[in-house]
């Protein structure tokens, strides 16, 4: 520990701070709610070394304790937040890497057969051709907003030759977002419209900041976009216990998810995995958010069905 | 206490026959209330200073102008013109309505209408925004200027703020919004950086101390941002009546600043009395209250025909005063009122009201709190009313700075409380005459502040190479927030990665995070009613304690240590508590040392470690001990600055006649220091701390139950000085956050100075022995014995004479 680090923990202690117990949510409500669970609000790392001996209730609260066991405490509980991993050998990202840190994956399913014509009169929008559609989903590094999160993941899928295509984007370094950010933008054309669950409050202004972040023009402004959440609460608001993507993909599509990664735990998989650790919850990102895909595009041809009022 | 008789009720004789100015009406005060009367001066009347509108205004500004009854410009103003102008920074301070406000509007709507230039605003309270957009709304209209100019704050709808980020040409807003919601979210306001032109920063005289240093880095994340959008705005900085407005503009902005502070404006003469209320128990030393001499006089002036404002130090104070003036003036419900209050709490449509009836001239007399103090408009006054001192000298001009006409002369009457510092300042009128307003410090590096800052500003943008914030280079500190996990490092750039939004987590005014909140649990209630800042909490949040808010008693019942909170209730007691502390210090680097009379003053590093044993109830007004409870918490350290006097064990030895003596004369020295360096440094008196002790942390010398010291060892308890072991009394005056806030060294600087007031304090306080205006409270019993030489106060004299400068 430097010296300044010392010094300023030191002076932390003598203001009373208390390591925060999780970031600040100030706007958390369903506004990220696809499939996750309640998110829980520190980025749990796998592998991590407990403070607490196996078996030890962590829930025992320091109320009565010296100043100086509390300070020892506090201490842990923020190497305990540090960057700990364990360095692992398994580090395999699945997919093809594009340029240095990006990764991207393709594949074509059989899911669905879309109507050449979809009837978007429940999104209050023009009937539109299914080649236009791109359904796109990010996985971000938080929920927290502003410019301080960002996305490691994109995932997008089409209609290509009567099929649904699906690809996904994953940088495994943060110098590689320009590149993805840059191949995203490439796989938009001026009359795209974009098919998302509540991207218009959340994945496109994210991606907006990170595009002028990065001093690259936003592809998204003035595009087409369908957001379903909208339409689903207007439909299923009061019937169903809430709204989220799992719950509309569960009803509507009956598909039901094994071993899926709530995507709260999205940000610890991707940081575990940058600061050296295992790839395995990265990869359980990639099939979420593969899934999120297919949900959406099912979810979106089940309300263009609906019969109109 | 209350039901004394008002034994001054009769004087109208004193009312003005026909309506006059205040020079009048303070020759009369002056002649009637002589004794009450213990400072008079006048300040010297000044004739305007012109200058034509530039030729280089837009013509429909001009006109706009014009249409409004602005044909020529003060000289300030068109001094700031040239200078905005010429590109340069600028700071203006002028006092209270002079003008200022001119001095941005007109170089920020000429760029706006010019080159779609776009200027943010940031003022320290809502109200005022709100203000300054009605004004610019106004110039706009009698122009059609085509200038969009929005107030941005926490009351804005989250539909409008869309349109404000594209459209407003001016954004006006505060820096806590600009802090928490603008710069985290800077690429929504991409378009608006792109443009920014101007940032105007009105009132900076309020950013100082703490606030202030959050504040300068606020702007060292705001030109960080900037820089990303290719813009190096200018700023024009506003401020009151301060010692050092350049200065303090340019520790702010970190850059040259062109400082105006001449002002062009007219200015009637001006007159000023202090005025301390008669003594109507003399066993007591019990004077009468300030409320009924406020009352008095404002009620001398009004009937005189004068319009009058009167400063109360609480809300609920504006309402009494406000019903006892309104029970004189207003007992005609037919009629219009006569007289208003006006603070904070209001709804705004009620405070606007209020501000054009004012501005109108239909009310004759206003009852306010500070609410009033920054620049809100409210037209020309003769009268300026001060019911106790607001705890500095330039806010007490800028009080009376309300009172001013510019062909007639006003009046403004400081009238003392029973507070140490009223009672000081009411005391010492050459204070007031002399000294110049005290100097706004900031200390932007504040270790604390400034980590706090380089994590928000690590959200805002990446940190790249070895970049410098401020005056820092940035590195070590991105080191600090690595191990924390909030930032990831990849080559030379850290990456913000934690899932958190850092700027929610910092409030601007304060310096750590361990702050405990107030809830008032009266009749079922769970109101939060107040922050306490971490280390005030133990010497004001403990069980049994009195906290006083805006002067309204609540008593903490229970102290949730761990969860941070106090809970209290309303209360009617007759008492206040203080808490007993021991404090011990111990002396960890000094930086600076020189010659003080026959000992050392010193400035440095410090370790305090704090315990609050107890609390004494001490009585209002007569300042009896009549009692004191426990207190369990635990200890408090801290690290931070101080200054620091000290005296050779022969040099004492050769002065007092025992130990004894000597600790209880250093105890009253720390006393008077206190009050003295208060004052000094414009601090709020819970943020410098005093202590006495030995000069190595081996023991610290506490003012037992009656008043004497008593020595303590490092364990608390109370122990005895072998008499051959070394003896070197120390007094400290230290900041009371951890790191320091900048307070110790300008205390240092003026060394001299403090311990020559001190003694000017000590020697004029009307009272025998020592009482809370000089040297502390003593036993009532102490003040009846004639102990001669020996008193509290002759014993701390004689530490104060050692210590003159030779």
């Amino acid at each position: 520990m430097s010296a300044l680090s010392a010094k300023l923990r030191q002076l932390r202690a003598d203001a009373g701070h208390t390591p925060p117990q999780g970031p600040a949510h100030p706007e958390r409500s369903e506004a990220k709610s696809k499939g996750h669970a309640t998110p829980s609000p520190v980025p749990r790392i796998d592998g991590m070394p407990s403070l607490w001996p196996a078996g030890k209730p962590k829930a025992a609260a320091p109320s009565s304790l010296s100043p100086d066991l509390r300070r020892l405490l506090q201490r842990h509980a923020q190497l305990k937040r540090g960057p700990a991993y364990l360095a692992s050998s398994d580090r395999d990202v699945p997919g093809i890497e594009l340029s240095p840190g990006l990764r991207y994956t393709e594949a074509h399913v059989d899911w669905l057969a879309p109507p050449a014509i979809i009837d978007a009169g429940f999104a209050r929008m023009e009937p539109v051709h299914h080649h236009r559609l791109l359904h796109f989903d990010t996985e971000t590094t938080g929920l927290a907003g502003g410019t301080g999160t960002r996305a490691f993941m994109i995932g997008a899928a089409d209609w290509h030759d009567g099929r649904f295509r699906i690809r996904q984007l994953t940088i495994t370094s943060m110098a590689a977002e320009t590149a993805m950010l840059r191949t995203f933008a490439s796989w938009l054309a001026d009359d795209t419209v974009l098919v998302s669950y509540n991207g218009k409050c959340y994945d496109s202004p994210l991606l907006k900041t990170r595009y002028r972040l990065a001093r690259l023009p936003d592809p998204l402004t003035g595009l087409g976009h369908l957001d379903l959440l909208h339409p689903v609460r207007r439909h299923w608001k009061g019937q169903w216990e809430n709204c989220r993507l799992a719950t509309a993909e569960r009803e509507l599509l009956g598909v039901v998810r094994e071993d899926d990664l709530p995507g709260s735990e999205a940000p610890a998989a991707w940081l575990t995995y940058l600061r050296g650790g295992s790839a395995r919850n990265l990869r359980r990102v990639l099939a979420h958010n593969n899934q999120d895909l297919k949900s959406l595009a099912g979810v979106l041809l089940y309300m263009a069905r609906l019969p109109h009022r | 206490m209350n039901a004394l008789p008002d034994r001054y009720h009769a004087a109208d004789e004193l009312v003005l026959r026909s309506p006059d100015d205040g020079r009048s009406l303070a020759q009369r005060l002056n002649k009637r209330y002589a004794a009450r009367i213990t400072g008079a001066f006048v300040v010297p009347a000044q004739d305007g200073s012109y200058a034509p509108l530039p030729a280089d205004l837009p013509p429909a500004l001009a006109q706009a102008l014009r249409s409004r009854g602005v044909d020529q410009l003060y000289s300030h103003q068109a001094e700031a013109w040239a200078a905005t102008q010429a590109g340069a920074h600028v700071a203006v301070a002028t006092p209270t309505a002079s003008g200022k406000s001119l001095c941005y509007t007109l170089p920020v709507i000429s760029a706006a209408m010019q080159q779609h230039a776009k200027a943010l605003y940031l003022f320290p309270t809502k109200a005022l925004a709100q203000d300054q957009v009605a004004e610019l709304l106004e110039l706009n209209q009698a122009g059609e200027l085509g200038v969009k100019a929005f107030t941005f704050d926490g009351d804005t709808p989250g539909d409008a703020r869309q349109a404000i980020r594209l459209h407003g040409d001016i954004v006006v807003s505060n820096p806590d919004m600009l802090h928490q919601a603008i710069l985290p979210h800077h690429t929504k306001w991409a378009q608006f950086f792109e443009n920014l032109r101007y940032v105007v920063i009105d009132e900076v005289h309020t950013y100082r101390g703490v606030f202030g240093s959050h504040v300068a880095n606020v702007i060292r994340r705001l030109k960080r941002v900037c820089a990303f959008y290719g813009v190096t705005p200018q700023f024009i900085l506003c401020s009151a009546t301060i010692g050092n407005p350049q200065q303090h503009a340019e520790a702010l902005i970190e850059d040259a600043v062109t400082a105006i502070v001449e002002s062009g404006a007219p200015a009637g003469e001006k007159h000023v009395l202090l005025w301390n209320p008669p003594v109507i128990n003399p066993d007591l030393g019990l004077r009468a209250s300030a409320r009924s001499q406020t009352n008095r006089i404002a009620r001398l002036a009004i009937k005189s025909g004068l319009k009058t404002l009167v400063f109360a130090q609480s809300r609920s104070m504006v309402e009494v005063l406000t019903k006892y003036l309104k029970d004189v003036f207003d007992h005609d419900p037919r009629k219009p009122p006569r007289i208003r209050a006006y603070r904070g709490g209001y709804l705004p449509k009620e405070r606007r009201a209020a501000e054009r009836d004012m501005r109108a001239g239909s009310v004759d007399g206003i009852v306010s709190t500070s609410a009033l103090e920054l620049g809100v408009d409210i037209g020309s006054l003769d009268v300026v009313v001060l019911n106790g001192y607001p705890g500095s000298v330039a806010a007490t001009w800028q009080r009376f700075g309300r009172a001013g006409r510019r062909q007639q002369s006003a009046l403004g009457v400081l009238v003392a409380s029973s507070d140490p510092l009223d009672q000081y300042l009411v005391r010492h009128p050459e204070f007031f005459q002399g000294a110049t307003p005290e100097h706004a410090r900031i200390q932007p590096d504040q270790p604390l502040i400034l980590l706090d800052h380089i994590r928000c500003a690590a959200f805002e943008l990446p940190f790249v190479g070895d970049e410098m914030f401020g005056t820092e280079i940035v590195t070590p500190w991105l080191d600090v927030l690595g191990e924390e996990g909030v930032l990831h490092r990849e080559g030379d750039r850290w990456e913000w990665i934690a899932d958190s939004y850092p700027a929610i987590a910092v409030s601007l005014r304060s310096v750590a995070d361990g702050n405990f909140v107030v809830v008032d649990r009266t009749n079922g209630r769970q109101t939060i009613i107040a922050e306490v800042d971490y280390s005030a909490a133990p010497v004001t949040l403990y069980e049994g304690a009195i906290h006083m808010i805006q002067s309204v008693p609540y008593q903490v019942e229970r102290l949730d240590w761990e969860g941070r909170k106090a809970y209290v209730t309303r209360t009617q007691v007759d008492y206040y508590t203080d808490a007993i502390d021991y404090t011990k210090l111990k002396v960890l680097d000094c930086f600076d040392s020189a010659g003080a009379g026959r000992g050392q003053a010193h400035h440095g590093e410090v370790h305090v470690v704090r315990r609050v044993p107890g609390y004494k109830k001490i009585r209002f007004y007569t300042h009896e001990n009549i009692g004191y409870g426990p207190v369990n918490l635990p200890d408090q350290e801290l690290h931070t600055t101080a200054v620091w006097w000290q005296l050779s064990q022969a040099v004492l030895a050769s002065a007092f006649d025992d130990r004894q003596q000597a600790l209880d004369g250093f105890l009253g020295a720390a006393y008077a220091l206190h009050i003295v360096a208060t004052v000094a440094v414009m601090a709020e008196a819970r943020d410098l701390q005093k202590s006495v002790g030995s000069g190595d942390g081996a023991w610290f010398v506490s003012a037992d139950l009656s008043g004497r010291g008593q020595l303590r060892g490092s364990d608390g308890q109370p122990m005895a000085l072998a008499p051959d072991a070394p003896f070197t009394p120390t007094v400290y005056l230290y900041d009371a956050f951890p790191g320091g806030i900048g307070q110790s060294e300008p205390l240092f600087h003026r060394r001299e100075d403090l311990i020559t007031q001190s003694i000017t304090l000590i020697e004029r306080c009307d009272c025998h022995a020592g009482c809370p205006a000089c040297v502390g409270p003593i036993l009532a019993a102490d003040e009846n014995v004639d102990l001669a030489v020996h008193t509290a106060k002759s014993l701390a004299l004689r530490v104060l004479a050692l210590l003159v400068a030779l």
